[in-house]
């Protein structure tokens, strides 16, 4: 055989080896990533989702049926902040006052969601 | 097991490094029609196909053995399941597996039986040989820590020349020995040139070496304290002396007796000659113990990543001329006188005439100037000079540390640290004054050496025994707190520009049930930090909270802190005006004791930076007072031009 065939078949096998290795883990990372991009559609599509979660009552306007609650990280939804929350019955507000430590359970379609129960907890 | 990897590590770097350079020899040297120059590439090219065999079985022990080391159980390097996993899943088993893929095609490549009569054919398949060997060498570098593209290049630039120069040594020697026996006298010429050659590409190979070398150990040493200090450091060092005699071996072999080979014809020197091939072989030996210290290298944490141990009693510093000027003078004339010795001493390599007068001159101005200039520098200096604190410097370290003090140090060194303290009176030195800014000129690590081992001399006991680790450098923290405090007098409600100095210790509060947060995770905001206490402070709490829409509106993130740690401060703020912003229910204790030391005050305001630095201090009883000043200063703050240097450290200089 001659040598130059030879060398040019080898260097065809050298980028034929690194295409299809980047090719394979490339499809394979693209997958992964159709795959999350997917789940986490699914997550926040239009369902009503229901999370209880910490915090502590900040204001009450009862004019408006509003909590402001600083709160820990609602799972999939929003990080820890201080911020209002609309109240399913306006009995629930009654039942806190400002500096309640609490454990309160949101529910709705992301993002119109409601406090729907709301518990003093001792720390 | 740890040797039997060094040993695997080193016979895999040597092979592959071998294999390029027997390779990039042969392609040096030419194709030639002396039998005797056939006779040495058959002889080279058949050692490059066995070292492809060893290189791909001591690339397999490496595997294996570092299977075992993965999956934390020796019994793994025998697991073919074990391996499988390592070379599917790790970012280093996709690496084993490029390289192993690369060295089977290059196995295959040289085992081929090619007719090589051609020139063109020739050329392809040795420099087949040279780009496969080179591609096989690569992935090594994929393996630098850290992961930079900068980094992974000045790796992979850094393999191949080593490769060049280190694997042509051996091929070189065998040619150079063939050429001087008598019936090798028909490849005489063939070896000078190729002795030539390859003189002049390992020079360029050298010189790579040692750039891309040096910036690799920025990289993975960054100090002097690592290169003595730690294991690493040590290993470099090392490697740095071995490569010294290498060098040393070949300007003799270039300048030496390269030039003796010179003339034509079939009587040049063959004594020469042999010599030659034996420093060679010297030089090749050294390059094996140069990666011998490689491999035990790629087992060894970096020096960065670990805690150096000054190895000598001084260090020289130029903080050690602050306030000293008749110190600095004379340092500044040593400094010089030696530049100009070294100034001397280029110019003598360089010229050819007047070499040994200027020489000397050279060295004895570098010598007098060195010993004039470095003794004013000298810094006495202790094993843990260069330790860095294993705490960093937070709210609840500087807090447990005042406690510490409190209790062992308030004795001798004072309630303000000023070395005042009543049981100080009969000690052999008075205490030193802990606020005093020379403190500046210690590291934390001379500081934990004196509290580990006292200062017998000066009658401060040692608390290696009394202590832990983790309440000394809590303690180290608090007198870095209590001198930065000391200077924090003087800050005062206006933001001086583009100055930051008083690093904002960090701290974790939570608001209520909620989890833990830092200051840290503030850094690119600004961040108004109220220490209160009610009922003073009322009215001012209330003119803050009135304007927190103003305040938000300038990015502004307040967090308000109860001097008395009330863990019910946010009900007893109570809701007329709304009080939004984060109050700190937990965590409250540390931070006051840690900001009262920069402000005594009953109720104290801090603007810290978007880089974490205090920028002013207002101190006040709680009353009311206009807000329209400190708006100005946060407006101040935002406009300023943030400087790329990177954020306070957490830890003591």
């Amino acid at each position: 055989m001659q040598a130059w065939k030879a060398v040019v078949l080898f260097n065809l096998a050298l980028v034929v080896g690194a295409g299809w290795g980047y090719a394979f883990w490339g499809v394979r990372a693209a997958r992964l990533e159709r795959e999350l991009a997917a789940a986490r559609a699914t997550a926040l599509s239009g369902v009503e989702r229901e999370w209880t979660v910490e915090g502590v009552v900040r204001a009450i306007f009862p004019e408006l049926n509003v909590l402001v609650i600083t709160h820990g990280e609602i799972n999939e939804f929003m990080p820890a902040m201080t911020m209002g929350f609309r109240v399913a019955s306006p009995k629930i507000q009654e039942a806190v006052s400002v500096g309640d430590a609490v454990r309160f359970t949101v529910r709705g379609v992301p993002p119109n969601v409601a406090v729907i129960a709301i518990q003093k907890i001792t720390r | 097991m740890l040797a039997l990897g060094l040993v695997a590590r080193w016979v895999h770097l040597a092979t592959s490094i071998f294999l390029v350079g027997g390779s990039v020899m042969i392609v040096m040297a030419g194709q030639s029609d002396r039998p005797t120059a056939r006779r040495w590439e058959q002889r080279t090219l058949a050692a490059t196909r066995a070292l492809a065999v060893v290189a791909l079985a001591s690339g397999l022990v490496v595997l294996s053995l570092q299977t075992a080391l993965f999956e934390g159980r020796v019994a793994a390097a025998l697991d073919l399941a074990a391996i499988a996993r390592v070379v599917v899943e790790t970012q280093a088993g996709h690496v084993w597996l490029v390289r192993f893929g690369l060295l089977v095609l290059l196995a295959a490549f040289l085992l081929l039986r090619l007719s090589v009569d051609r020139r063109v054919d020739w050329r392809a398949a040795r420099g087949e040989g040279v780009l496969l060997g080179a591609a096989a060498l690569l992935p090594i570098a994929a393996a630098v820590e850290p992961g930079t593209a900068r980094a992974i290049a000045l790796d992979a630039l850094h393999v191949v020349a080593a490769g060049v120069w280190v694997g042509g040594l051996v091929p070189l020697a065998l040619l150079l020995r063939a050429a001087a026996t008598s019936e090798g006298s028909d490849a005489r010429p063939y070896a000078v040139l190729a002795a030539r050659r390859f003189s002049r590409v390992a020079l360029g190979a050298f010189a790579i070496l040692a750039v891309t070398g040096a910036l690799l150990a920025t990289v993975h040493v960054g100090s002097v304290a690592g290169l003595v200090g730690t294991r690493y450091g040590r290993l470099l060092l090392a490697k740095l002396l071995f490569l010294a005699l290498a060098l040393l071996l070949a300007m003799v072999n270039r300048s030496v007796l390269l030039a003796r080979l010179g003339g034509d014809g079939a009587t040049v020197g063959r004594p020469a000659m042999r010599r030659l091939s034996g420093f060679v072989v010297a030089e090749a030996c050294l390059a094996l113990a140069i990666l011998g210290v490689v491999a035990a290298l790629g087992v060894t944490p970096p020096a960065r990543h670990d805690a150096p141990v000054w190895p000598f009693a001084i260090r020289l510093s130029t903080t050690a001329l602050e306030g000293a000027s008749a110190a600095a003078t004379r340092a500044l004339i040593g400094s010089q006188i030696a530049v100009l010795g070294l100034a001397g001493l280029v110019a003598a390599a360089t010229l050819r005439s007047r070499m040994l007068p200027l020489g000397a001159l050279g060295l004895v101005a570098l010598g007098a100037g060195a010993g004039l200039a470095l003794p004013p520098l000298a810094i006495d200096a202790y094993p843990t000079t260069y330790l860095r604190p294993s705490v960093p410097y937070q709210a609840a370290s500087v807090a447990s540390g005042a406690a510490l003090y409190r209790e062992s140090c308030v004795a001798c060194h004072g309630a303000r640290g000023a070395g005042d303290g009543p049981a100080g009176l009969n000690l052999p030195r008075p205490p030193a004054d802990l606020r005093a800014p020379h403190t500046a000129q210690h590291t934390a690590g001379d500081l934990y050496w004196w509290l580990t081992n006292g200062i017998p001399a000066a009658g401060m006991p040692g608390f290696g025994a009394r202590l832990s680790e983790d309440q000394r450098w809590d303690l180290i923290n608090f007198l870095r707190a209590l001198s930065a405090g000391d200077a924090a007098r003087g800050m005062g409600t206006a933001v001086e520009p583009d100055r930051r100095w008083l690093v904002a210790p960090d701290f974790a509060f939570a608001v209520g049930p909620t989890p833990p947060r830092s200051l840290k995770e503030y850094r690119g905001r600004v961040v108004l930090l109220v220490l209160y206490q009610l009922p003073e402070s009322r009215p001012r709490m209330s003119q803050i909270a009135g304007r927190e829409g103003t305040l938000a509106m300038l990015g502004v993130e307040v967090i308000a802190v109860p001097t008395d740690a009330d863990r019910d401060a946010i009900r007893r703020l109570g809701d007329d005006p709304r009080v939004l912003f984060p109050v700190v229910t937990d965590g409250a204790e540390a931070i006051v004791a840690t900001y009262r030391l920069f402000a005594a005050a009953p109720h104290a305001e801090f603007l810290i930076d978007r880089q974490g630095y205090v920028r002013t201090i207002a101190r006040s009883r709680g009353q009311a007072a206009e807000m329209e000043p400190l708006l100005a200063q946060i407006q101040e703050l935002n406009q300023e031009r943030v400087p790329v240097e990177p954020p306070p450290e957490e830890h003591v200089h």
